[in-house]
């Protein structure tokens, strides 16, 4: 066997992989990117030659940068819901050994096993006006009109929390694992109590499991065009409903291209910026 | 917070977690004509219908039959590409980790939209199933890689070169050694993968070809106009179709682990 | 059985030079050990030998035939790993299978073959466990009867002690080398562990920096070491600085030094005629009156059982340390005169 064949083989076993992923990912970036800038076409999806007029298009148009700015808002809500609710839920998960830890765990990951067109579907039982949410408040007399809770952006959120808690949870819970508890007793026997405890060492400690939820939250929240399309109707317009709506019914490809990457840079851009401010932040605590 | 609190807390969370999947179970053996609450009686009427309903049966078998051609393909490159990763990628190992995991790091939605615009520029188009297929794949690429990655991680290398020293070529060490020590890793993965790509929408609605739909698109098709339990069946049967793919999966993977 | 011959051999990883050019004759049925630091090449050596690694440059010989070109799994080699790399979804009887069903050895033959190696390694009511259901002891033989149940060529044993606890490791030196011993195989041990080394060894190469720093038996290395490097690898040693007094007579030289005048064998003193000479704490003695010898005041000494080390000082204030059986005892600050045979002093070949 010759040195050089012994030295080649390993790259064929990654050369599948970069093969896929180079002509069916990163090609298709590119060529998106360059989608963006072609003029518009008429009667076919796009006209020769280029333009930057999608972007001023977008830019100039309030509609479309309050739908952009509503849809930001959405996915921040998200996930700052899912932080205050997945955090105790990670912490017992990570701490207290339970009976039915097993179980539970079963429970954060189930929905991950059901697809996401029948959880939004599940949600939509339980929120519309005629959902088994509003039925049962009017049923104990409690309100008179259902309450508007699907076709907004508050059924959206709920359903987007839903679907996206365990990816908060998981992070979360596998930074908590990481931390000794003797650290924290430690931090006891000097001294503090449990809440400055918590705030002076565990949350410092969990930070990379908090960024990295949020950041996975946040930018699927983003994304999700099931959720809020079953969830928001057609009042209700999250900016990846109004992107994947302008590709399939009015074949706009070069204008859909540039909201679609818009939407992706901004949510880069919060990514961006967040992850800065997180680890400034605790740096300097 | 004290322990209690906290316990009831949690079961809130839990609770909250699995609402709307039993909501729709429920819901499926509601026997009214539509989705009242409280239910009109209990009744498998909207089984039966949807059993006799062609195209969520087939949308059934065009789902099971993506997930299986995706996840034979992705897990064979996913396994590789691990085994490169663990073994061989030297000083390009992190490199390797965010290539691997790029296509879950990109929004799908814009992944979906590029892979649409790509195979109609490279004149593949949606006429076959090839392009839905590519983006299952490559939705399902990364669960393969983390899962089969973190069994390498506790495959010493050792083992091969043991097996070499006593004579073993490179195949008989694929499959007499690293191949069962690193089984329950390719399997979890590919069970993961089935699953996803089971429930993929995006991509598949992006990628459709006429007549094909895969069940997560006939469902919401169908939601999008109608409002009988129908659709509660159908989720019932997926839901209970994915939990047989896990427990099925466990069975024989526990025993595969108590082997060693 | 095979003699292994290694001449010019090297490995180049681009940025460092793990082999530089090592040549080194095994005879058949020898035992040597490849001694050294971490990073000193004694581990790519070992691989090159077994095939792991390609050689940059130079040749291995087996019985005269060229290997480098042949594929690991060729070499026909028995190798113990460091960590035993017993193969955990197997058991015993099947790990030790796995090489004879390589070379395709029938069935019947495998069970016989299996079972006289087990009982060579004492663990014939083992066969049917897995690895994690042994001792690290136990682990440690399996590997061994897995690497001779094929009768190699040769074994290699890479550290295979080093995962164990010290009472276990000094058992398992002489059973490795009377196994090592009754099978009659050529066998390269690498080690960073001096005393194992000695104690197992028929020859010890010392490795420092990918090159050979001396080679010879084990009294050779330990007493009549080729360099400072050498001498403070295999043990403690007191330098000492010499003086030579008047011209060699025969092969004793007269060299003037703290403790005395004394006859060093082996002297090449420099151009201003001084030398430096080692000395091992335990070729001192010590005694309580004063005899004629060196006088130093106790400054610390440490008990361990069946030895005691002093921590001397000198009147010139150098310090020397001394090794001996606790027969009498001395304390901090007590007065003692040092008594040594100047056959104990070796002489460093040149200055570095």
């Amino acid at each position: 066997m010759s040195m050089r064949a012994r030295s080649a083989k390993p790259f064929l076993l990654i050369a599948p992989a970069v093969l896929l992923l180079g002509l069916f990912l990163v090609l298709p970036y590119i060529n998106i990117g360059i989608m963006s800038f072609r003029n518009p076409g008429n009667g076919s999806p796009y006209a020769p030659g280029f333009t930057t007029g999608n972007y001023l298009r977008l830019f100039s148009d309030s509609f479309y940068l309050e739908q952009i700015a509503n849809t930001l808002m959405i996915g921040a809500i998200t996930t700052f819901a899912c932080l205050i609710l997945g955090f105790p839920v990670a912490w017992q998960l990570a701490r207290t050994q339970m009976r039915f830890r097993g179980l539970a765990y079963g429970l954060v990951l189930s929905p991950l096993l059901v697809g996401i067109v029948i959880r939004s579907y599940g949600w939509t039982i339980l929120l519309g006006n005629n959902g088994m949410i509003n039925r049962t408040l009017i049923n104990m007399g409690l309100i008179d009109h259902p309450l508007g809770l699907m076709y907004n952006s508050l059924g959206i959120v709920i359903a987007l929390v839903h679907v996206f808690l365990p990816f908060m949870i998981l992070p979360l819970m596998s930074a908590l694992q990481g931390i000794d508890p003797s650290i924290e007793a430690a931090a006891r026997s000097l001294g503090a109590g449990r809440i400055t405890a918590f705030r002076r060492i565990v949350l410092p400690l969990s930070m990379p499991g908090i960024q990295a939820g949020c950041i996975l939250v946040f930018v699927l929240s983003l994304s999700a065009y099931v959720t809020p399309s079953l969830i928001g109707g057609l009042r209700v317009k999250t900016m990846a409903v109004s992107v994947v709506d302008a590709l399939i019914d009015t074949f706009q490809w070069p204008f859909g291209s540039a909201m679609a990457l818009m939407l992706s840079l901004t949510g880069a851009l919060v990514v961006l910026i967040f992850a800065r401010l997180t680890r400034m932040k605790w740096k300097a605590n | 917070m004290s322990k209690p609190l906290l316990t009831g807390y949690c079961l809130v969370i839990y609770a909250f977690l699995l609402m709307p999947i039993l909501v729709v179970v429920g819901a499926s053996f509601n026997a009214g004509a539509f989705l009242t609450f409280p239910p009109q009686g209990l009744s498998f009427r909207w089984y039966v219908v949807f059993f006799n309903n062609d195209v969520f049966m087939r949308a059934i078998r065009t789902s099971l039959w993506v997930a299986a051609v995706s996840t034979v393909i992705s897990g064979i490159i996913g396994t590789m590409a691990a085994m490169f990763y663990i073994q061989h990628s030297g000083r390009w190992k992190e490199s390797v980790r965010l290539a691997m995991l790029l296509p879950l790091l990109l929004p799908e939605v814009l992944t979906a939209i590029s892979l649409l615009f790509f195979v109609y520029s490279i004149g593949i188009g949606t006429k076959t199933i090839a392009a839905m297929i590519i983006g299952h794949v490559l939705i399902t690429l990364p669960f393969v890689f983390i899962n089969v990655s973190a069994a390498m991680e506790s495959y010493d290398p050792a083992w091969s070169l043991a097996a070499r020293s006593l004579g073993a070529g490179p195949i008989t060490r694929f499959r007499r050694i690293m191949l069962p020590l690193i089984k329950p890793g390719v399997i979890g993965g590919c069970l993961f993968a089935f699953i996803i790509s089971f429930d993929i929408f995006t991509i598949s609605f992006m990628l459709k070809n006429i007549g094909t739909a895969t069940l997560p698109i006939q469902l919401y098709d169908y939601l999008r106009t109608n409002f009988t339990p129908e659709a509660a069946a159908v989720s019932t049967v997926s839901i209970v179709l994915t939990l047989a793919v896990v427990i099925i999966s466990e069975k024989v993977l526990g025993l595969r682990i108590h082997r060693f | 059985m095979t003699e292994v011959s290694i001449e010019g051999l090297t490995k180049d990883y681009g940025s460092s030079l793990a082999v530089n050019g090592i040549s080194v004759k095994i005879a058949d049925g020898e035992f040597i050990s490849l001694l050294g630091p971490s990073g000193c090449g004694k581990t790519t050596t070992l691989k090159m030998i077994a095939g792991f690694e390609d050689a940059t440059a130079g040749a291995i010989r087996f019985d005269g035939q060229d290997v480098v070109n042949v594929p690991a799994e060729k070499r026909d080699i028995g190798m113990v790993f460091q960590n035993y790399a017993l193969f955990p979804h197997m058991t015993v009887a099947q790990n030790l299978a796995f090489g004879l069903e390589m070379r395709r050895v029938s069935r019947s033959d495998i069970a016989t073959r299996t079972a006289r190696v087990l009982d060579m390694v004492q663990l014939s009511g083992y066969a049917d466990r897995y690895p994690r259901q042994l001792s690290g002891g136990q682990q440690q033989r399996v590997a061994l009867a897995r690497a001779l149940v094929i009768e190699p060529r040769i074994l290699l044993l890479d550290e295979p002690l080093a995962n164990l606890d010290a009472k276990l490791r000094e058992e398992m030196r002489v059973f490795i080398r009377d196994l090592q011993k009754r099978v009659g195989i050529t066998t390269v041990y690498v080690t960073h562990d001096q005393a194992e080394a000695m104690t197992m060894s028929d020859r010890v190469v010392v490795m420092f920096g990918g090159r050979i720093a001396q080679h010879g038996s084990p009294s050779d290395i330990y007493e009549r070491p080729a360099s400072l490097e050498v001498a403070q690898f295999v043990g403690q040693v007191n330098i000492l600085e010499g003086k030579v007094v008047s011209p060699a007579a025969g092969d004793l030289t007269p060299v003037d030094t703290v403790l005395g005048q004394f006859l060093v064998r082996g002297v090449a003193p420099d151009a201003n005629g001084t030398v430096t000479l080692t000395l091992r704490p335990e070729a001192v003695e010590l005694a309580s009156a004063d005899t004629g010898g060196a006088q130093a005041t106790v400054s610390a000494s440490y008990y361990s059982g069946s030895l005691v080390d002093y921590r001397l000082t000198l009147d010139n204030g150098q310090t020397i340390n001394v090794q001996t059986f606790p027969r009498n005892r001395w304390a901090a600050g007590d007065r003692v005169t040092i008594k040594v045979d100047g056959e104990r002093f070796w002489p460093l070949g040149a200055p570095s």
